[in-house]
């Protein structure tokens, strides 16, 4: 184990956590904003799925930001049949998004199979921007401080949302949307709109994350590659209970116990797979649990709104 | 229907799975064809969970079996990049159009597959489920190629600069147990004190390439310059990782793959490969069938026959690939012997006790 201890193994170790977290905080946060406005988006996965593949092939011709740009629209392409099914129309919004999952895996893995199923192209790495006085620690300073643009984005995004959330009419307007949707259209909100804008922007972040998977996390795209991705970031926007740091904790966390299993199994540690594999589900169940008790779900969450519900919500 | 171009093959598969399976309760209550008995074999049908241009387990599957249907004069029908959902109302459409044997070609339709089956009759091939055999329906191949892996382990420890190796898996189903325990197996008899960095990704990361080059990144820095990848979709992020990822001495890291042969998108680091061979695999269970011995015993595939090898890349010295095809004679002849260790404990046992730095 002690041969273990090296800068460039715990630099890797580190590198993998902030690799592995980034796409789960981008789509958790689109996850969030979507549930602080009462839509339950389980097409999620979906929406990552569209954005890795349209941002690889981008990415592939003109370069990762073009990549990162194709992802979001990508994202928001299906999150806009999300927000016509489920919010204009008041579809159920569980069977609109396992549909959308399931559309989306099959019409990706077609367009994979017709263009780069022969040749599996690999992208170059993408830049890093270094940040001066920090990337050059040890360990750390590669790790967290020496990496490509987005992932210094995602972290500023959290920001972002929560000064949305807090101090603009837009969060209010959100919470109003997923707490008590006819109170909002009372005071003369528009409650489809407001829905709609949160599942069109939870696509973009969705799209965002599955572009972060293809374009700079495996330099590749292969069918179904976001592997349930979509799902945990799902669960970590429900315990985060509406605070974007919650969610940030929750990624960081989940990805930092992806790579400490690889540690453990690297390590040479005897215990079975399953058990280490269990970890990062384990720490985030019980971290969110223990300090993320601070709020409840939307109580409108995962219903459609109509005017004159005679619910009152 | 799936048996034209790969284009209708793709598009017949995934519409029917992905987007056509929310009409599973139409398809269930569509009349189910007689299925054809073991003697007058028209047609197989085999299933994937990937697309089969993955120069591996899928590709492998689904060439084989067009080449035993055709050795067999039956037709072939491919259900192709299914996923790892529920395949059910897949396995029900290939029986009514008029497949008598069913290959599953994932270990995940082994619930699935064995159950329609017997609702409908057919014989049933799955994977990596020995103890699930049944006389007369169900049979199980496990392609182990853990000879070819054993001579991968011979290879590897001859040519690292770092005398470090690793092993990345997608998952642990027995076939690649037996693949990454005969690897370490065969590292070790060629140097006692090598090192062995194993890892896997996930409990079924299969195409989870993300996760497989982040998994991989770590263990070349670890000190491994070898990686021996098993990964299906996953293995492509392997191959990611290793062109980008120098090893801990500055220089190349290689790849070992498994199933396929990647050499046509190598970018100069494909060292090797255990190639395996199903069509002898389909062929036998396609004559037992008709023979009416189906489910009699189960099947594998060996060096002796072919159905097994290991890849000579231009990345492996003459001499040395000389001794590794005298290694394969000793094997061939049993001078060799080489038992499979299924089951993840054992490769565990086997991997854990070679974390001394030599």
């Amino acid at each position: 184990m002690t041969d273990l201890l090296t800068p460039a193994f715990a630099t890797a170790l580190l590198a993998g956590a902030i690799t592995a977290g980034v796409p789960l905080l981008l789509a958790g946060l689109g996850e969030q904003m979507s549930q602080k406005a009462g839509v339950l988006n389980i097409g999620l996965e979906g929406m990552m799925l569209a954005g890795a593949y349209a941002a690889f092939v981008a990415a592939h011709g003109a370069g990762p930001w073009a990549g990162f740009a194709a992802g979001m629209l990508a994202g928001m392409a299906v999150a806009a049949v999300m927000a016509v099914m489920s919010v204009r129309f008041g579809l159920n919004q569980i069977v609109t998004g396992i549909a959308l999952l399931l559309g989306v895996e099959g019409v990706t893995a077609i367009l994979h199979h017709l263009k780069f199923a022969t040749t599996y192209p690999r992208l170059s790495p993408v830049a890093s921007w270094p940040l001066p006085g920090l990337a050059e620690l040890p360990v750390a300073g590669p790790a967290l401080f020496d990496r490509p643009a987005i992932v210094y984005g995602a972290i500023a995004l959290v920001a972002a949302m929560a000064w949305i959330y807090r101090r603009t009419y837009f969060g209010l307007a959100l919470q109003a949307a997923g707490e008590r949707p006819s109170a909002l259209d009372a005071a003369g909100g528009d409650v489809v709109r407001t829905r709609a804008a949160a599942v069109l922007a939870a696509g973009a972040c969705a799209g965002l994350g599955g572009a972060f998977m293809s374009v700079v996390a495996a330099g590749i795209f292969v069918p179904f590659m976001t592997n349930g991705a979509g799902f945990i970031a799902i669960v970590l926007a429900m315990l985060a209970r509406g605070r974007p740091l919650m969610v940030l904790c929750g990624a960081l966390l989940f990805g930092a116990c992806l790579s400490a299993a690889t540690a453990l199994q690297v390590a040479g540690v005897d215990a079975p797979v399953d058990i280490v594999q269990m970890l990062p589900f384990a720490a985030v169940l019980l971290v969110l649990a223990l300090f993320g008790q601070g709020g409840a779900l939307p109580a409108a969450l995962g219903e459609a709104w109509r005017r004159g519900d005679p619910l009152g919500k | 229907m799936r048996h034209g171009s790969r284009f209708s093959d793709a598009i017949s598969a995934c519409a029917i799975t992905r987007l056509c399976s929310l009409a599973v309760a139409a398809v269930l209550a569509l009349p189910l064809a007689q299925s054809a008995s073991a003697a007058d074999l028209k047609a197989i049908a085999i299933l994937t969970p990937e697309a089969a241009t993955d120069f591996g387990w899928n590709q492998q599957g689904v060439e084989a079996a067009r080449k035993a249907a055709a050795k067999a004069g039956v037709e072939a029908l491919v259900a192709e990049n299914l996923g790892y959902g529920d395949v059910r109302p897949v396995l029900r459409e290939l029986v009514e159009d008029g497949a008598g044997l069913l290959i599953a070609h994932a270990s995940g339709y082994n619930t699935a597959a064995p159950e329609i089956g017997a609702e409908l009759g057919v014989p049933v091939a799955i994977t990596d489920l020995p103890q699930a055999r049944v006389p007369g329906k169900v049979a199980d191949y496990t392609p182990t190629g853990h000879e070819g892996a054993y001579l991968a382990g011979r290879l590897a420890a001859k040519l690292t600069r770092t005398g470090t190796l690793g092993i990345v898996t997608s998952g642990e189903p027995p076939g690649w147990n037996a693949q990454s325990a005969a690897f370490a197996e065969g590292a070790r008899a060629e140097k006692p004190g090598i090192v062995i960095r194993y890892a896997v990704i996930g409990p079924a990361a299969y195409s989870d390439a993300a996760g497989a080059r982040r998994v991989t990144e770590t263990v070349i820095a670890a000190g491994a310059d070898i990686i021996f990848g098993q990964g299906n979709g996953s293995s492509f992020g392997m191959l990611a990782a290793v062109e980008a990822t120098p090893a801990v001495d500055g220089g190349k890291v290689w790849f070992i793959d498994v199933i396929g042969d990647k050499t046509p998108i190598d970018k100069g680091h494909l060292l090797s490969s255990v190639i395996w061979n199903l069509e002898p695999v389909f062929s036998a269970i396609i004559a037992d069938v008709k023979a009416g011995t189906y489910g009699e015993k189960n099947y594998g595939i060996a060096l002796k026959d072919g159905s097994v090898g290991l890849l000579k890349t231009p990345h492996i010295p003459d001499d040395t690939w000389g001794q590794i095809e005298a290694i394969r004679q000793q094997i061939i002849d049993g001078a060799i012997v080489l038992k499979p260790v299924f089951d993840a404990a054992g490769v565990h046992a086997l991997v854990t006790t070679t974390t001394t730095t030599p």
